[in-house]
């Protein structure tokens, strides 16, 4: 038989020829990423910008300049309705069927959080999930994203009590991971300069209507008010304590929920509503890379308005690019890892300098902001949180 | 609690109660002419919305001129659903109709998720948001506004359905199909009318509760309560489904004032099961009794 020799001598051909195992999600040509994400549910505006319109715009800008290391980075997005169930599945699918290199921004504290074994058990980098709770603190294959709750509690309490001489506290919050990591540092941060919370509240996740919350939180007689909410809720409560006619309490929002989307849903009742900002302003901002958004956006999708978003996808894009470039043409999760560790002072023109340490946290700041005429306004620097 | 806090809390029950009211009451309509339980009704409801919105959204019209688009949207709805499922099935068992009605609420949320993405949007109010200042006491206009406005569609159904004819062979066919037809009424009429009629009252409570719960691909969910309410107040008796509704708005404001927070969302559950305890034909819906 002629070609009985052939086949074992073409497979002998094709495997010399290809490379020592190539990481998976890595060829020549291509890096693929992905993430899970809501496209559906409480935050499906929030999900939408912070991938297909804040990720992707990014990597389309660094497509278009040539990728990385000459590999262009390709995305795919799948909807978990911020339900961890749901959440698990897909991020199964991305590792296991699609064979992705790093799972990127994945949103919420409940879907991150059920999906951080897996991920750490397939070796699998879990790249600025946007959420708040601590649970993703010092963890080798996680670089944490948004500015963690401990932090975030520790700026406003001290600025709050501090600067702004309050003293009575309260809180509603969602009756999840997100709002419980929240209170635990309210309460924490709150005891250190002898204080406590007067009352809390819960909302239960997806709910809208807050006035029963909101009548008994009135009752307790606050001097703040603290929302740890999404923005539906967040502007349910806004719009229930002004129907009450509640004016003398001060609506302070955690930096998760200091958006646009909660502003415009809110209308009116936002006014003078004061709050933790993770992020320069999306519209006004003279920053650096804060303008290379915008023109970004004006180029690639000039129908989309920019806000904070897509702002914190965009900064994860060129974070990723940066710390790939870094990598090197061998381009391993391993390496990968490495490579961000390594980034001392990064300059990206919408954050202040970044250096990530051991604790592989990628944003530790935020300002203070307040609402005037239906815009934040920015009232301090940088605050700190070490 | 202070009185003037109680008697916010009670207004505002009595306003989402409305709400529920009107949604029970469309449910009523399309069974008692169909024997047919509309579990698409919520979502009939969220897509009129959406439509009226959708024009909104393009050209900044009145909002009564929204409002209109909106019920002229569920009237076309209702009609096309009546005619081009809902008839199909008139010799289906009640049970497959419900089905079909159930898989159409899936279908018609999902479309206004295509169609609309699954985000909420701020809809425009008849009412202002600032409160009306009474002494102590302070009422939201839009809580008032929502009771009166559901007050005067309420009795306008009442109106309907005593002084004009087709009201009357609606009742008719509630009551005697046969005998409706023996007398001359068309029961396919009868049939068509109630659909529409249900999903206009659906479309006003739709637009009337839009700005206090936000427009979404959700909102559509406000029918579960709208059919406890119904069972609440006696299914098939509209003044029934009224009471219901008002009963169900307020308990279900009131009771998280006393008990912790979270119970909200279990109160109608409860007060439907202690009614069913208490009274199996709800409050003013009469037992069925069969002699064996």
């Amino acid at each position: 038989m002629r070609s009985g020799w052939l086949l074992p001598l073409l497979a002998l051909v094709v495997m010399v020829a290809a490379p020592a195992r190539a990481e998976q999600g890595v060829t020549d040509t291509e890096i693929l990423l992905g993430g899970s994400n809501s496209f559906s549910g409480p935050l499906a505006f929030t999900g939408e910008q912070i991938t297909k319109f804040g990720v992707d715009l990014g990597f389309k800008a660094v497509n278009d300049g040539g990728g990385i290391h000459g590999r262009k980075v390709r995305t795919i997005w799948y909807d978990d309705g911020y339900k961890p169930q749901d959440a698990v599945a897909n991020t199964r699918k991305l590792v296991e069927q699609d064979q992705v290199f790093a799972v990127i921004i994945p949103q919420g504290a409940p879907p991150v959080v059920a999906t951080l074994e897996y991920l750490e058990q397939n070796r699998v980098p879990l790249l600025f999930p946007y959420q708040s709770s601590t649970v993703t603190r010092g963890r080798h294959w996680v670089f944490q994203g948004m500015t963690m709750s401990d932090r975030s509690s520790r700026m406003m309490i001290d600025y709050l009590v501090g600067r702004r001489k309050y003293r009575k506290f309260a809180a509603l919050y969602q009756d999840d991971e997100y709002g419980k990591s929240f209170l635990t540092a309210f309460e924490k941060d709150l005891a250190r300069h002898g204080l406590r919370l007067l009352a809390v509240e819960s909302v239960k996740r997806g709910v809208t209507d807050v006035s029963a919350q909101i009548a008994k939180l009135h009752t307790a007689k606050p001097e703040v008010t603290f929302l740890v909410l999404v923005p539906g809720p967040g502007a349910q409560a806004l719009r229930e304590r002004q129907k009450i006619g509640w004016t003398d309490t001060l609506m302070v929002s955690t930096g998760p929920l200091t958006d646009e989307r909660y502003l415009s849903l809110a209308g009116d009742a936002a006014e003078g509503v004061e709050g933790l900002s993770l992020w320069p302003d999306p519209l006004t901002s003279d920053l650096p890379g804060v303008r290379r958004y915008r023109e970004h956006m004006q180029n690639y999708f000039p129908r989309n308005e920019p806000n904070r978003y897509s702002l914190a996808g965009y900064f994860a894009a060129m974070l990723f690019a940066e710390g790939a470039t870094r990598a090197g043409a061998r381009l391993t999760r391993e390496s990968l890892i490495a490579a961000l560790q390594s980034v001392k002072r990064w300059e990206s023109g919408i954050l202040p300098p970044l250096t990530i340490g051991p604790d592989h946290e990628t944003q530790k700041q935020a300002v203070w902001v307040r609402v005037e005429r239906g815009r934040f306004k920015q009232l301090t620097d940088w605050l700190k949180s070490e | 609690m202070t009185i003037a806090a109680l008697v916010h809390v009670v207004v505002s029950g009595l306003a989402t109660g409305s709400i529920y009211a009107l949604v029970a009451l469309s449910l009523v309509i399309v069974y008692n002419a169909t024997r047919t339980l509309n579990f698409a009704q919520g979502e009939m409801l969220m897509v009129s919305t959406f439509a009226g919105f959708t024009v909104y959204a393009h050209v900044k019209l009145p909002l009564v001129v929204v409002m209109l688009i909106a019920v002229a949207a569920a009237a076309l709805l209702g009609w096309v659903i009546e005619r081009v499922i809902i008839r199909h099935a008139i010799g289906a068992t009640h049970f497959d109709v419900l089905i079909i009605t159930l898989g159409l609420s899936l279908v018609l949320r999902s479309a206004a998720g295509l169609a609309w993405t699954h985000d909420e949007f701020p809809f425009p109010s008849f009412f202002g948001t600032r409160p009306i200042v009474l002494g102590p006491v302070r009422v939201a206009p839009v809580s008032l506004g929502i009771i009166g406005a559901s007050l005067a569609l309420m009795l306008g159904l009442w109106a309907l359905f005593t002084r004009t004819r087709l009201g009357r062979a609606m009742r008719a066919v509630a009551q005697n199909q046969r005998a409706a037809r023996l007398v001359g009424i068309s029961v396919e009429r009868v049939y068509a009318a109630s659909w529409i009629l249900a999903s206009v009252v659906g479309a006003i409570a739709g637009v009337l509760i839009a700005p206090v719960v936000f427009l979404s691909s959700q909102m559509g969910l406000v029918a579960i309560n709208g059919f406890i309410a119904a069972v609440l107040g006696g299914f098939g008796s509209m003044p029934g489904a009224v009471v219901g509704g008002m009963l169900l708005g307020v308990i279900e404001n009131l009771a998280p004032l006393y008990l912790p927070s979270s119970i909200k969302h279990s109160v109608p559950f409860l007060a439907l099961i202690a009614i069913l305890l208490i009274r199996p034909g709800g409050m003013l819906g009469r037992v069925a009794r069969r002699k064996v």
